[in-house]
C-alpha cells in the first residue's frame, strides 16, 4: 500500500522524517567500507575496460604495420597504376593508424585515473581508521555526517561522485535520517570541452 | 616558429600523453609538474597556451591561473584546465580565476588539438 505523501507534513508545512532507528556506529562503519569497496571495485573495472582498449589498439596497429610491410615486398609491374592504388590506400591506412594511436592515448590516461582513485580511497580508509579509533567521535551521529561531508569532498570524478551517491542513499547520517546533499548534480562528463 | 605550450601536471604518464600529441601536431611543449614549476618558467619564459591540471601538491591549477592572470605577459594567453575535476563549483572557481576553458580527462586527442587550434 502507497503511504500518504502528506503524513510526514508537520503543523508548519515543513516535512519531518522519522528518526532513524536503524542507525549505529557499527552500521556506519560497514557502509563506509561498502563505500571504499564500490569504488575500488568501479576503479579496477574502469581500469580493465581501458586495458582491453588498448591490447585491441595495439593488436590493429600491429595488423595494420604486417599489411604495409608484406604491401612494401611484393614486386609491382605496373608500377603506375599501383602508385594511384596505393596512394589512397596509404590514406586510409594512415587514418586507420591515426584512429588507433587516439583510441590507445585515451585509454593509456587510465592509469592517472585509477592511482588518483585509489588514493581517495586510501585515504578515505585511514581516516575512518583514526575516526572509529576514537570512541568519543564514532558515538555521536553529527560526527559522522561531518566525516562523511569531509570524505564526500574528495571524490571529484562523475564515476566517484555517483557511486558515492548510490551509497550514501544508506548513509542516513543524522538521527533524523537525512540523506546527505547528492554530489552528481550537476557533474560534467568524460572528455567534455566548455569554453569561457 | 611553432607555438609553444606549458604543459603542467603532477602526473607524469599525463604529461607524456599530452607531449606526444602535441608534439605530433607540431607544438613545442614545455612542461611542469606543478603550479610553482609552471609560475617559475612563465616569470622567466613565454608560452603560447597554457594548458594545466587541477590537483597538484604545492600549488594547485586554480591557484596558478590566477597568478598567471597577474602576469602582464599572460594576460592574454589562453589557459585551459585539463583535469578529471567533474564538479561545477570547481569549473566556476576555474572561470573566475580566469581560465579559458575546462575540459575533463580524459582528453581526446583529436578534440583537445582541435579547442587549442580555436583558442589560439
Amino acid at each position: 500500500m502507497l503511504s500518504n505523501p502528506t503524513e510526514n507534513l508537520a503543523v508548519n508545512g515543513s516535512v519531518s522524517t522519522p528518526p532513524n532507528t536503524n542507525w549505529s556506529p557499527q552500521q556506519q562503519t560497514a557502509r563506509m567500507l561498502a563505500l571504499c569497496e564500490a569504488q575500488m571495485e568501479a576503479a579496477t573495472q574502469d581500469s580493465d575496460m581501458a586495458v582491453d582498449m588498448l591490447i585491441h589498439s595495439f593488436s590493429d596497429l600491429m595488423t595494420l604495420v604486417r599489411e604495409l610491410s608484406a604491401e612494401s615486398n611484393t614486386n609491382h609491374t605496373d608500377t603506375q597504376t599501383i602508385k594511384f592504388a596505393s596512394e589512397e590506400e596509404m590514406k586510409q591506412r594512415y587514418q586507420q593508424l591515426l584512429r588507433q594511436v587516439n583510441n590507445a592515448i585515451m585509454a593509456f590516461q587510465f592509469y592517472d585515473k585509477l592511482s588518483q582513485r585509489l588514493g581517495h580511497v586510501r585515504y578515505s580508509l585511514s581516516t575512518l581508521a583514526l575516526f572509529i579509533c576514537d570512541r568519543m567521535n564514532s558515538q555521536k551521529p553529527e560526527h559522522w555526517e561531518k566525516l562523511v561531508s569531509t570524505l564526500g569532498r574528495l571524490y571529484r570524478t562523475a564515476e566517484e561522485r555517483a557511486i558515492f551517491d548510490s551509497i550514501a542513499g544508506s548513509l542516513a547520517i543524522n538521527a533524523n535520517g537525512e540523506k546527505p546533499k547528492p554530489l552528481s548534480q550537476g557533474t560534467a562528463p568524460e572528455g567534455s570541452i566548455e569554453l569561457f | 616558429m611553432p607555438s609553444v605550450i606549458l604543459a603542467v601536471d603532477d602526473s607524469a604518464s599525463m604529461r607524456q600523453m599530452v607531449r606526444f600529441t602535441l608534439e605530433s601536431a607540431g607544438y613545442e611543449v614545455v612542461q611542469a609538474a606543478d603550479g610553482i614549476e609552471a609560475l617559475d618558467y612563465a616569470k622567466a619564459g613565454s608560452a603560447d597556451l597554457v594548458l594545466t591540471d587541477v590537483n597538484m601538491p604545492r600549488m594547485d591549477g586554480i591557484t596558478l591561473v590566477r597568478e598567471l592572470r597577474n602576469l602582464t605577459n599572460y594576460k592574454g594567453v589562453p589557459i585551459l584546465v585539463l583535469t578529471t575535476e567533474a564538479g561545477q563549483d570547481t569549473k566556476m572557481q576555474g572561470k573566475q580565476a580566469g581560465a579559458t576553458g575546462w575540459i575533463v580527462k580524459p582528453f581526446n586527442p583529436e578534440q583537445l588539438l582541435a579547442t587549442i587550434q580555436r583558442v589560439l
